[in-house]
């Protein structure tokens, strides 16, 4: 359930159509995911899971299964 | 669109992207602080008011060398923001020596006299006030950070020009809360100190300029009346059963909106009821109920009876003369609310919440925002205005021949030119006509302290009154010399307000205005019609008039006219006033 919803932001956030949204996302291979999109990343995240993130884990959350993982691990 | 996701504006702004049919609206933002996540947003709000935007950023903290860029923007949004000026100095602020302290204070009154100066002559500018909420450790004293502060704020109220709106941002503060508008993980990391919450509210607030400057705000707002503007309903608790009395618990709610709708009423707003009651009992209440300040004399149109509501609402739009979209329409039943938004989407519809004490706040939020609420004298005349249009239209019926009721009318013009002291009222109109305006150019009062300051320009105003009353300046005319023929003179901008429309005016109006202009010696003037969603009824207008149409391109028809053979009607019925003729 969760997968679903950090993908549909990602897409949204990076215009990156769903699909190409893999377990290897990663700034590498996403244009749109610079500095400024990272930020506009975290806080959409944030939005959208009601969370708010910690200052360190921010510049941690540097690939779709980082992400993931912080995500899950804010959910409990 | 406050309430919204970051993620939801960006995907319903994505499926918006070319489908506005309008001229593109540049906008400009200039910052000291990273602001880039406000793009979507704004553009988002600009493509739901069907205005179709260009943003451009300045570079990073470039606001002064910037401000000459962009002073051609149709409007520039400035992020001046405190946080990014205080960390220039490197010493603790409160710790800053005197000569320090103001040498300081001259450098940022400086950089603030060269952005005003390079962006005196811009349509339209929007400024944020200088916040001291980053700085509220201390609320005991008076710290030299809040002194410093104040000192910036109250500079920029003395140096604002005309053109400026300045946006109160600690109120915005306080509306959403200092913590939830600045999140200082992103100013630390990318000198980003806005939340998206604080973006979201702040273009929501300051959508108004937009809709003011592109011609999209409302002119009348029409309430339904049990449980809108009484709690109760006649035909169950009867006359003496409803309630808006200042003293009950919940009267008072809609004894305050009645109290808004009077002041909406005395600023130009048109004020009427679409109700489905028997007239008789709504009109009793109006004239005898002791709690009721809405009375007769504030209330323009009132469609009381049993008609569907979406009927009576057109009805209401065509006979004011105005835009059905121009409409905002109060009522508390789901059902009325959902059959006006399905059945006439531009209608701007508000449904009285269901917490009572949220109601005035949401009428007030909503006519700040979609309404001119500027005082500006002719305005306050408005209403009375209104009034007599309807006797004239009623008084209409009893005359065999159109020209026997025109004649009956007394019809006075005056026209002045370049007068200064009509700006507000000439930017005014050109931002607001639809329907008879031939190029729909929108302008701001600099722009027309310009074009009546430049002499290759000309702007004419009109008054007109008769016998019912005084209308006031309801027609603008903005001409321009051909830049690459002396002789020629172009119409730049045509327009009257539509109380006046009907009357044949416009022939009389034009005709004189050629008159100054063989005075003044041009030979041949060029004019053309711009096609809008509102202006089909001056498609032919410079046909009627005699001018010669050239081409037609993009759907837009270019004329031509040969100054000196031009005749044109006379119609004896309406008198040009001579005392006050073209100065």
């Amino acid at each position: 359930m969760e997968d679903i919803r950090i993908k549909k932001v990602l897409s949204i956030v990076f215009e990156v159509p769903i699909e190409l949204i893999t377990e290897d996302a990663a700034p590498d291979h996403i244009d749109n995911w610079d500095s400024l999109g990272h930020m506009n990343l975290i806080l959409a995240l944030e939005e959208e899971f009601d969370v708010s993130i910690p200052d360190e884990e921010v510049g941690n959350m540097v690939n779709y299964k980082l992400i993931k993982l912080i995500i899950n691990e804010l959910l409990k | 669109m406050e309430n919204m996701k970051f993620t939801e504006i960006l995907q319903l702004n994505k499926g918006l992207v070319g489908t506005i049919q309008a001229k593109t609206y540049e906008i400009g933002i200039l910052s000291n602080v990273t602001v880039n996540s406000i793009k979507e947003i704004l553009e988002y709000s600009c493509r739901t008011n069907e205005i179709e935007p260009n943003i451009e950023f300045g570079n990073f903290d470039n606001i002064v060398q910037d401000s000459a860029v962009f002073k051609n923007k149709d409007i520039i949004i400035i992020f001046y923001d405190v946080l990014n000026i205080v960390d220039q100095i490197t010493e603790f602020f409160e710790d800053l020596e005197e000569g320090k302290y103001n040498s300081f204070k001259i450098k940022l009154f400086t950089e603030i006299d060269i952005i005003f100066e390079n962006l005196r002559n811009s349509p339209s500018v929007i400024f944020n006030s200088f916040s001291s909420a980053y700085y509220n450790h201390n609320n005991m004293q008076v710290s030299k950070i809040d002194t410093f502060i104040k000192e910036l704020n109250t500079y920029i109220e003395e140096k604002k020009t005309n053109n400026m709106s300045i946006v109160n941002i600690d109120k915005l503060f306080t509306q959403i809360g200092f913590k939830n508008s600045i999140d200082y993980r992103f100013y630390h990391s990318s000198k980003a100190p806005y939340t998206f919450l604080f973006l979201k509210n702040y273009v929501s607030m300051i959508e108004t300029i937009f809709l003011r400057n592109t011609g999209k705000l409302k002119k009348a707002i029409i309430f339904d009346c049990d449980n809108t503007l009484w709690k109760g309903i006649i035909g169950e608790d009867g006359i003496e059963g409803i309630d808006m009395s200042p003293n009950s618990r919940l009267g008072k709610f809609y004894h305050l909106v009645q109290k808004i709708a009077v002041f909406l009423s005395k600023r130009g707003v048109i004020v009427g009821l679409c109700s489905k009651n028997n007239e008789q009992d709504v009109l009793d209440i109006l004239k005898n109920h002791k709690d009721m300040i809405l009375k007769e004399e504030h209330v323009v149109i009132k469609k009381v009876n049993w008609v569907d509501k979406a009927s009576n609402l057109r009805a209401i739009a065509s006979e004011l003369n105005i835009g059905i979209d121009s409409l905002i329409f109060v009522d508390d039943s789901d059902f009325e609310i959902n059959l006006i938004k399905d059945q006439i989407p531009e209608i701007l519809t508000i449904q009285v919440p269901k917490s009572i004490t949220d109601y005035p706040d949401l009428i007030l939020k909503n006519i700040y925002k979609y309404f001119n609420l500027d005082l500006n004298n002719d305005d306050a005349k408005k209403t009375e205005m209104y009034k007599q249009q309807f006797e004239r239209e009623n008084s209409k019926v009893s005359f065999s021949s159109i020209n026997d009721y025109l004649a009956s009318l007394e019809i006075e013009l005056t026209i002045v030119k370049n007068d200064k002291a009509q700006m507000p009222r000439i930017a005014q109109l050109t931002q607001k006509t639809n329907q008879f305006n031939l190029t729909t150019y929108r302008y701001t009062e600099t722009q027309v302290d310009h074009f009546m300051t430049d002499k290759k320009h000309e702007v004419y105003a009109m008054f007109v009154k008769d016998k019912f009353g005084d209308n006031g300046l309801t027609g603008v005319c903005i001409v321009k010399e051909d830049n690459n023929d002396p002789k020629n003179v172009i119409i730049d901008s045509l327009l009257m307000s539509c109380r006046i429309i009907g009357r044949n005016i416009e022939f009389v109006y034009v005709k004189n205005i050629i008159k100054d202009l063989a005075e003044k010696g041009y030979q041949t003037l060029s004019s053309k019609y711009i096609p809008t969603k509102k202006n089909a009824q001056v498609e032919d207008f410079y046909e009627k008039m005699g001018f010669n149409l050239i081409e037609i391109i993009n759907e837009e028809k270019y004329y031509s006219l040969d100054i000196e053979n031009f005749e044109g009607k006379t119609l004896g019925y309406i008198k040009i006033n001579k005392n006050n003729n073209i100065k």
